[in-house]
């Protein structure tokens, strides 16, 4: 039996996250697109209204949450803004490996708290020399007694200005180790925000590590089990990643759709014209098979499958669809859709980072070539 | 420390504005800011501006304005009294402050530096002149409010504009705080009409000095908002 509806529960979460959506973070995205300021004051909101941190489990603080529900919400907040979503969500990238590995104890430490104030963690796993290909990572980790010293520089790390802990992957005798590092340990330094080409409410920014000290206690999992951990991670917001892509085109839709219906070229609504109208069948049939990808995606991992094709897919797939609609929804109003007082050229600048943050286009199809030569049919 | 001063001043604007405007968007074609309460029942509202006609609708929470039409042949501002009366208050008021702000310091500093003693002896005549200076800048926003409300009415077709509403309601305030203020320079209460100083022996002239200076700084930011919406309308963002 299939059954496309949500639960009444889903649908409820959903209407939540729309109206947070239109009060707080679409009136607010051109403000906070053009300073670069992180969205705190909405951040502290949607902590409040229980929209940050699905991921943690409920024994440590969390609401029970399925990554279904999750990219539901998620969805709905990119689509006022896929830079202030990403400052909300972002959380959920460096919880989830701890969520996966970590001890009970470093659950209580660091997951735990996040529940009960509003605080920051971020993913530091990329390095200057290491973006798609995690392996060559080389910030090291020296064992010195009972403790680790970190030296590295982590690069384009989200949330780094405000993250009060740091999901860290290192090099510990050649094996890839993860570590959580709290951010006020001596010798961590933090750059200045990266002026990227979207997604400016989202905090981006060079994160140093010179004889950084760890405690063993803090170590995730054990020696060289880093890269699992770092990449199984992937197999959880990889769907969370296409929901926001999918909000980039739900805004891209809804703000063509809109214009068109009003606009009048010819002595006719644009819509009237098919070059226009086509443009809005397509980018609603595309969305449309981005969602299920990705609700597909999120579905098996909550069933407890292996969906690192399936959630591979979404995001690729997702993500060019969200770049497409974006470039369209600027096609469709013309002139106004290369000016920076609508907001279509916004979506072009924001859309175009889900085609390369967590695993480039080209590592998608990668990873499902990958699954796929390990298959005789494809069913 | 001139950056924090401009941010500071910044937020203050953009927390009066979230005030006053609500909702904002910004027109396509001038990129003023427009308030999204002003769009009547059919989402159609024209410029200020510009004159552009807009349809503006909020779609997921962002404003999408379409310009429907362009408002050609707009009236002129009647011999354009407003754009010049607006420069006679705004050009003398600061004065009037800087004025009573002098005579202030003169009366602070008069006990501890008795050097300064035949510079006070000008202080009547910076009083006078200062309270000249209040009643025609004040006077004169007179003309600039009906003048205003002359061009609002022609070129602006009554249309409710919030930064006309604000204008409005802050020439009223300014011609309060000026009245106020005049009332008190004029009476000598404040700054004696003999020596033109304050009498530090009076708590009641201290309170008055203190009270009119206040007034006046309060005219001030009344008086520096309603250019800067005024210039806004005039020559956008």
């Amino acid at each position: 039996m299939m059954d496309f509806s949500l639960s009444s529960q889903q649908q409820e979460q959903v209407e939540r996250a729309r109206t947070f959506t239109k009060e707080w973070i679409a009136p607010k995205a051109v403000e906070y697109d053009r300073t670069g300021e992180f969205p705190l004051e909405i951040c502290r909101e949607a902590f409040k209204q229980g929209l940050m941190n699905p991921h943690v489990p409920a024994e440590y603080g969390g609401t029970p949450h399925t990554v279904l529900d999750h990219c539901l919400v998620l969805e709905e907040l990119a689509t006022g803004c896929s830079g202030i979503a990403t400052a909300i969500d972002a959380n959920g990238l460096s919880q989830y490996p701890v969520i996966l590995a970590g001890t009970d104890d470093q659950k209580r430490r660091f997951l735990a708290p996040m529940t009960e104030t509003l605080q920051f963690s971020a993913y530091a796993v990329t390095e200057p020399e290491a973006g798609s290909d995690v392996s060559r990572v080389k910030t090291t980790a020296t064992r010195v007694g009972n403790d680790y010293l970190l030296n590295g520089i982590k690069w384009w790390i989200t949330n780094g200005s405000v993250a009060s802990w740091y999901f860290v992957l290192a090099r510990a005798e050649e094996k890839s180790t993860a570590f959580i590092v709290p951010a006020d340990t001596p010798g961590i330094i933090r750059g200045p925000k990266e002026i990227n080409l979207g997604q400016h409410a989202s905090n981006t920014v060079r994160v140093s590590f010179e004889d950084v000290k760890v405690s063993a206690e803090n170590r995730l999992g054990e020696e060289g089990e880093g890269f699992q951990i770092a990449m199984k991670t992937f197999d959880h917001t990889r769907p969370g990643v296409a929901s926001g892509a999918n909000g980039i085109t739900k805004a891209a839709l809804n703000i063509a759709l809109s214009y068109a219906k009003r606009r009048r070229t010819f002595d006719k609504k644009l819509i009237s014209n098919q070059g226009i109208s086509f443009k809005l069948a397509e980018m609603a049939t595309r969305l449309d098979a981005a969602k299920y990808l990705t609700y597909r995606a999120a579905w098996l991992f909550d069933r407890g499958e292996d969906n690192a094709r399936e959630a591979a897919e979404a995001k690729w797939f997702a993500a060019d669809v969200a770049m497409q609609a974006a470039i369209e929804c600027a096609q469709v109003l013309g002139g106004y859709g290369f000016t920076t007082e609508m907001p279509a050229e916004k979506l072009i600048r924001d859309a175009k980072i889900y085609q390369i943050y967590e695993g480039a286009t080209e590592i998608q199809k990668m990873i499902i070539v990958g699954k796929l030569m390990r298959m005789k049919e494809v069913y | 420390m001139i950056g924090d001063v401009r941010r500071l001043v910044a937020k203050v604007a953009e927390r009066f504005k979230g005030k006053f405007y609500g909702r904002t968007f910004r027109c396509p074609v001038c990129h003023l800011e427009l308030a999204l309460v002003d769009a009547d029942g059919n989402r159609l509202m024209v410029c200020p501006l510009c004159g552009v006609v807009l349809d503006v609708e909020e779609v997921y929470g962002h404003a999408v304005p379409v310009v429907l039409e362009v408002e050609l042949h707009r009236p002129q501002p009647k011999m354009r009294v407003h754009p010049m009366a607006t420069h006679v208050p705004i050009g003398l008021y600061p004065f009037a402050v800087l004025g009573v702000g002098l005579l202030l310091l003169a009366s602070l500093l008069a006990p501890l530096l008795p050097g300064i003693q035949p510079l006070l002896a000008k202080a009547p005549t910076v009083s006078g002149a200062t309270l000249v200076l209040l009643i025609l800048s004040v006077g004169l926003s007179v003309v600039t409010l009906g003048s205003g409300l002359w061009d609002w009415n022609r070129r602006y077709r009554r249309r409710p504009y919030r930064q006309i509403r604000i204008k409005i309601v802050f020439s009223i305030a300014f011609l309060v705080l000026g009245a106020v203020a005049i009332g008190l320079h004029a009476s000598g209460a404040a700054f004696s009409t003999t020596t033109g100083l304050v009498d530090l022996a009076s708590p009641l002239a201290v309170v008055l000095a203190a009270a009119e200076m206040a007034v006046l700084t309060a005219g001030m930011v009344v008086i520096a908002t309603l250019g800067h919406i005024g210039g806004t309308l005039v020559f956008g963002r």
